[in-house]
């Protein structure tokens, strides 16, 4: 079943030339799907436009069929329950004056009313917090500190966490691993999976890391300057019909 | 060319970097691997005697039968920049902001004590051409540039004096994939034209594979294995260095996997 | 408040200074307090036969020239001083604080009224309002503390709001918004722990200063008002009486030193202790 289905989007900042040229695609449950391309190419531009951290020029946006294009704030608050999304820098994404089970907790308290947890149970603030420590395999000490004692990976996993807290259905990962060390991102990269799978969860996997992309989604997209150049299952990766600048990009990630 | 004895850097007591040894040859690109923390970039700015003061080096490095760490102050000035240079990893930091890219390049040239003003401008305009960069740059200010044209100034103005060794520390890190590989394309082209030695400093061995002749892995300050490419990358001995190449996804193993799985079904 | 940790001094040698800072201001804190239980002399009771006494048994320090126990009075000169600048500080982060926070989150068309607003009061030096809102409304005390608010809530709407401007652009503040914190949520979970510290910092190196402006209007008249007992008042009060009685003069001018000093000491064990550069540089 089509969980999100975008059509003809289009988004320009003011002034300057267009950032996402109409753009279609639709994103299955179950999947995770892989977006690829260099910095600058708009995929973190239509990342924030699915989750109406921007707003768009044109086109819509279904989720479960549902337009969520024009809804206002109100509205569109039972949807970001269901839809959430994990940055690249996971320095910026926690406050670094609250300790981290503090900033664990928010979406659950956002959320709480509305909600019914079906993998993870709240019985206490403290009970909670270690389930979700416990899924992106930390230890629970580390809910009293703050977010400079831990490592960038540790970080990471604490921003996933916080996404998967109030059990979305679908996960937009712009960049995870980006800045991370390459040991803690085949980790970061490994639990991914596994929640994919545990938590009955959609990605959408936005990387300039054509390696990562194909080995986390099943369909691969491709965007180039705003536009989407390319589309297919992962299997076809080095089929003859890929676009010259999937090719492109394939020769820079072999060795 | 440059041989680096026994060199250990300490704080007070601790030891950041502990007993390295390793050697470069003319026309190397040698890859130094380790995450942060590993000491890796303090090793670096060792060589060019760029530690912070609070640090203090022991052992050798010898650049072509000189030892760098005995050398005085006025010495290593006329290495610095003209044998030795460096590429950094915060592109934007290395610049001026409110001077042009040209003015950059006079200001260096300068400094090393070429005063012909025309044939500074020439000198300009054929480095930006060797990384692929067109006149229009040179009037063009840092903030005019993007990470990877600003990437290319920066190498282009380190290969300006025609170095023995190019340190690069991190210069596709902060970049994306498609930046990074072009930053390396023109590298290795100028490497082949001046055949000037690379040391190669990154936390992400992929990217460098196809390039690098050499690796060195480093760990908490020790250098635990070293060698010729092939050997590390496809032999390798330590356990880290083994966790370090199976850690990152590569597009060959992804394909390998998927077409096991294929078979299988 | 989460995330807002009291500044107890670590333990660390450097931090003596602090610790002792503390102490000190806690000390002055019960001294001015207590000065009410322990306190039996009445401080304006004048009292002609007893005039310019040195210091004995009944008046440890002395009594002034009008027959007043000086110990009473510094005492309760304390309060009148400590307790005026603390009101002026309150009065002043109560009005500049809401404004920082609302002016840096909303930005736009707001911040720039508020701004502009603000810029107004900064146009007015501290003295000159002083001066002449007392010609206005008449020498005293309230009216000292209502100058020194209109022109100290400024500085801590502007620091309120550059930390504001700087934090709210953060990615963790954006995420908030995304999962539907209101505003004044965001601004109480998340923004004030980044205020608290600099807030804190500036208000105890203010003190300093507003104690020296309050007994510096006392002096010359247009503070408190006699018979109130306030130090820079007793200042005034013992000038005709240098020569002879020299000490009366030294009592008090000595305790706005002494504590003006303490608070500075605090004011920088304050900024060295919140002065966490370490969330930056991880």
């Amino acid at each position: 079943m089509k969980l999100l289905t975008v059509k003809n989007l289009t988004k320009s900042y003011q002034g300057q030339k267009t950032a996402v040229h109409p753009l279609s695609f639709d994103l299955h449950q179950g999947e995770c799907l892989g977006l690829v391309g260099e910095s600058g190419c708009g995929k973190s531009t239509l990342a924030r436009c699915l989750l109406r951290i921007e707003t768009i020029d044109g086109g819509s946006i279904y989720f479960k069929n549902e337009a969520i294009e024009r809804l206002n704030e109100r509205q569109l608050h039972a949807y970001r329950q269901k839809m959430q999304i994990v940055l690249q820098n996971p320095s910026a994404a926690l406050n670094p004056k609250l300790k981290i089970k503090d900033s664990l907790i928010d979406p659950y308290e956002q959320y709480r009313k509305e909600l019914s947890l079906r993998y993870f149970s709240y019985t206490s603030k403290k009970a909670f917090i270690k389930q979700l420590l416990d899924a992106v395999q930390l230890p629970e000490s580390l809910a009293d500190r703050y977010p400079h004692e831990l490592s960038g990976g540790q970080r990471q996993r604490v921003t996933i966490a916080r996404a998967i807290s109030i059990e979305p259905e679908l996960l937009v990962l712009d960049e995870p691993t980006a800045s991370l060390d390459v040991i803690s991102q085949g980790a970061v990269l490994a639990l991914l999976a596994e929640l994919r799978l545990s938590l009955n969860l959609s990605y959408l996997f936005i990387s300039h890391d054509l390696a990562a992309v194909a080995q986390m989604s099943g369909r691969i997209l491709v965007m180039k300057e705003g536009r989407l150049v390319d589309q297919f299952h992962r299997d076809q990766l080095m089929s003859d019909e890929r676009h010259p600048y999937t090719k492109e990009l394939i020769s820079i990630f072999s060795s | 060319m440059l041989s680096i004895r026994q060199l250990s850097i300490r704080s007070g007591a601790k030891k950041l970097v502990d007993n390295v040894s390793l050697s470069i040859r003319e026309g190397d690109w040698y890859a130094l691997v380790g995450q942060s923390g590993s000491g890796k970039t303090l090793l670096s700015q060792a060589i060019g005697r760029m530690l912070p003061p609070n640090l203090q080096a022991e052992g050798s490095i010898f650049y072509k039968e000189r030892d760098v760490l005995a050398l005085s102050s006025e010495q290593m000035r006329t290495i610095r920049g003209s044998k030795l240079s460096y590429v950094f990893q915060d592109y934007q930091g290395s610049f001026t902001p409110f001077r042009t890219i040209g003015q950059h390049f006079e200001e260096y040239q300068k400094a090393h004590g070429c005063f012909d003003s025309r044939a500074r401008q020439r000198n300009a305009l054929d480095a930006l051409d060797s990384v692929g960069l067109d006149e229009s740059v040179y009037k063009r200010y840092p903030f005019q540039l993007s990470g990877g044209q600003l990437q290319r100034v920066s190498i282009a103005v380190a290969l300006l004096l025609s170095p023995d060794l190019l340190i690069a520390d991190e210069i596709t890190t902060a970049l994306d994939s498609v930046s990074g590989h072009r930053i390396m394309e023109f590298l290795a082209k100028r490497q082949k034209e001046t055949g000037f030695a690379i040391l190669f400093i990154t936390h992400d061995w992929r990217p460098v594979k196809r390039y690098a002749n050499r690796i060195a892995v480093m760990k908490e300050g020790q250098v635990v294995e070293a060698g010729e490419k092939e050997h590390v990358l496809d032999h390798p001995q330590h356990a880290y260095t083994k966790q370090l190449i199976n850690a990152a996804p590569t597009l060959d193993r992804v394909l390998a996997a998927s077409r096991e799985e294929a078979e299988i079904v | 408040m989460k995330g807002w940790s009291l500044p107890w001094p670590k333990a660390n040698k450097r931090r003596w200074l602090g610790a002792v800072a503390w102490l000190c201001v806690l000390l002055v804190g019960i001294v001015a307090i207590y000065a009410f239980f322990v306190l039996r002399h009445d401080p304006t009771l004048t009292n002609l036969d007893h005039r310019l006494q040195g210091g004995s048994l009944q008046h440890p320090l002395g009594t002034d020239q009008l027959g007043r126990d000086v110990l009473t009075r510094l005492l309760l000169g304390g309060q009148q001083t400590i307790g005026y600048s603390l009101l002026a500080l309150t009065v002043s982060l109560v009005i500049g604080i809401p404004f920082g926070l609302i002016s840096g989150f909303r930005r736009g068309l707001v911040d720039r009224i508020f701004m502009r607003i603000a810029d107004g009061f900064l146009a007015f030096p501290d003295t000159i309002v002083a001066i002449v809102l007392s010609g206005l409304l008449g020498a005293g005390i309230g009216n000292l503390v209502l100058a020194i608010v209109i022109v100290k809530w400024v500085s801590y709407a502007r620091l309120v709001r550059s930390t504001v401007l700087a934090e709210s652009q953060k990615d963790y503040v954006l995420i908030a918004r995304t999962n539907g914190l209101s505003p004044g949520k965001i601004m109480r979970k998340h923004l004030f722990p980044h205020i608290a510290g600099h807030v804190l910092v500036l208000a105890s190196l203010d003190l300093g200063k507003v104690i020296l402006l309050i007994s510096a209007f006392s002096y010359i008249g247009l503070g408190a008002q006699p018979p109130t007992p306030e130090w820079g008042a007793m200042l005034n009060d013992a000038r005709p009486y240098f020569q002879s009685k020299p000490e009366f003069m030294i009592y008090p001018g000595l305790a706005i030193v002494v504590t003006v000093l303490l608070t500075n000491m605090l004011g920088d064990y304050l900024r060295d202790r919140f002065d966490v550069k370490k969330e930056v540089q991880s």
